[in-house]
């Protein structure tokens, strides 16, 4: 991990610039211990990096970087099994538009695709573009299925989608060119946090 | 007792200095997006960071209740029943007056603040208004503010000459280099540092657009990560985007640096059009400059 100055009252930790359980497991150790820090205003974990931005009325850019070298060092994250959430999104498969296309597009069935789906138990890799929303990896290689050429002006809410390895449930109606192969009414996403684990489940 | 809204104007909108510790949730940090005028709002009213109405032209109020306002930023050409007054002072308002704003004279953004902040929901800790997440809305014809009323005599409170800003056609950018800056190669930075850049039309609280000399960085896109207030980021035309108040959480284009906040604050108040050039800063001058700012309003 290195730390880098991102502005001038916030720093970024880097982590290996890929995308891999091991490295989330990681940005999720850190940040659990990090959130915590006297005099962080803001932190947004994501993928493979943490923003920290701080009070200047207590650090500078090099007191901040001591801080939280001498946190890591003295913080062992035991607890963090503990934090690990395991979240279920019940599923209607029927009511996903674009359930047949990407059935089509990979060569299965709607059966095999809605099996895939619900098979894996993902993990929260980041939260963003809008309020609530997780991006959940990683999909099955076998129903991986990229975006839509054009994005649909609107997507309602609680449609669940398919982005190449990337699922995820959208919190609002919004625009988006996500593949949707679904519907929930799961209506708690301020619970999703970094490296939360999620399974679809069908009903 | 409050403000009757008789003309909501182009965006008049509720803010403060925002929304934190919300970030991780995909929460926009929002708020006014020049700190620096909204802040002598607030210390001329011994006001602690309460909220006020970020105004952009056309806005009319009615007063139904007395009240001691200030009013600091650009000058929209405000009047009260009719007559001209001074921006960046404080005003003694009373039942029955009309306080217009009729058009941009210089500067983009007015900040209107009463005695204590308005009466209107607070949500996630701070009063800011962000139309994309649904909190807040902009005002409109009919609305009602409420304050509280207050009708002590107070003196009138005025903002020193030499703290009054002269926006001006053009603004320099300073930038701390950070991010992705080692995507930008010596030549590429050369160009962004000697160009002038336009402030475009498709420029509002989330960024503002500018065009120029593009600049192309070594790779494309980067894995998202989350992106400080400044940031100024290079999608693929090589465009550069300040990212300002309503900012995206995360994002995955590669950003070269961050803007200064105060010079943030004034890109907030050029207008489309103007010319923006970018100066490289140390951070220990960055952060020099930012303390000795926010020291005048602590």
């Amino acid at each position: 991990m290195t730390i880098k100055i991102a502005s001038v009252d916030s720093v970024i930790l880097y982590f290996d610039q890929i995308i891999s359980e091991e490295v989330l497991e990681r940005v999720q150790s850190t940040y659990i211990i990090l959130k915590e820090l006297n005099g962080v205003i803001d932190i947004i974990p994501s993928y493979c990096s943490i923003l920290i931005q701080y009070d200047l009325c207590i650090y500078d850019y090099r007191s901040i970087q001591e801080a939280i070298t001498k946190r890591l060092s003295t913080h062992q994250s035991t607890t963090i099994a503990k934090q690990n959430k395991l979240i279920r999104i019940p599923t209607l498969y029927e009511e996903g538009l674009d359930l047949e296309r990407v059935a089509q597009c990979n060569h299965l069935t709607i059966e095999e695709v809605i099996r895939l789906h619900t098979q894996t138990i993902y993990r929260v890799y980041a939260i963003g573009f809008i309020v609530g929303f997780a991006f959940l990896a990683s999909v099955n290689e076998k129903i991986a299925t990229p975006r839509l050429s054009t994005p649909r002006a609107k997507v309602p809410k609680g449609s669940v989608a398919i982005a190449d390895r990337q699922t995820a449930i959208y919190p609002q109606d919004s625009a988006g060119g996500w593949n949707i192969i679904g519907h929930t009414a799961f209506d708690a996403f301020e619970q999703f946090s970094i490296g939360d684990s999620v399974q679809f489940v069908r009903v | 007792m409050g403000f009757e809204v008789l003309n909501g104007g182009i965006f008049t909108t509720v803010q403060d200095l925002g929304r934190f510790g919300s970030m991780h949730l995909g929460v926009t940090q929002s708020g006014v997006m020049d700190e620096y005028a909204y802040g002598w709002s607030q210390k001329l009213l011994d006001n602690q960071n309460c909220n006020a109405l970020e105004i952009m032209a056309g806005l009319k109020l009615k007063a139904t209740s007395p009240t001691h306002m200030s009013l600091c930023g650009a000058d929209l050409e405000f009047k009260r029943n009719g007559i001209s007054q001074p921006m960046w002072q404080t005003h003694r308002v009373q039942r029955g007056d009309i306080l217009s704003f009729d058009k941009r004279v210089s500067g983009q953004r007015a900040y209107l603040a009463v005695k204590e902040g308005f009466d209107v929901p607070n949500k996630y800790g701070s009063y800011a208004t962000t139309l994309k997440e649904g909190i807040g809305s902009k005002l409109q014809k009919g609305d009602f503010l409420p304050f509280a009323s207050y009708d002590e005599n107070r003196m009138t409170c005025r903002v020193k000459q030499t703290y009054i800003p002269d926006y001006q056609k053009s603004v320099i950018l300073r930038i701390v280099l950070s991010y992705q800056e080692e995507y930008f190669s010596q030549k590429e930075q050369e160009k962004f540092f000697s160009s002038s850049y336009e402030i475009t039309l498709e420029s509002d609280r989330m960024g503002y657009r500018l065009k120029g000399a593009p600049i192309t960085p070594t790779k494309a896109g980067i894995i998202s990560e989350a992106i400080a207030f400044g940031s100024v980021q290079i999608p693929k035309d090589g465009q550069p985007i300040v990212l300002l108040k309503e900012r995206q959480t995360i994002g995955g284009y590669p950003k070269i640096g961050t803007v200064l906040p105060i010079d943030c604050f004034k890109l907030a108040q050029a207008a489309i059009g103007s010319s923006v050039k970018f100066e490289a800063i140390e951070i220990v001058e960055a952060q020099e400059k930012m303390k000795s700012i926010y020291s005048i309003f602590t």
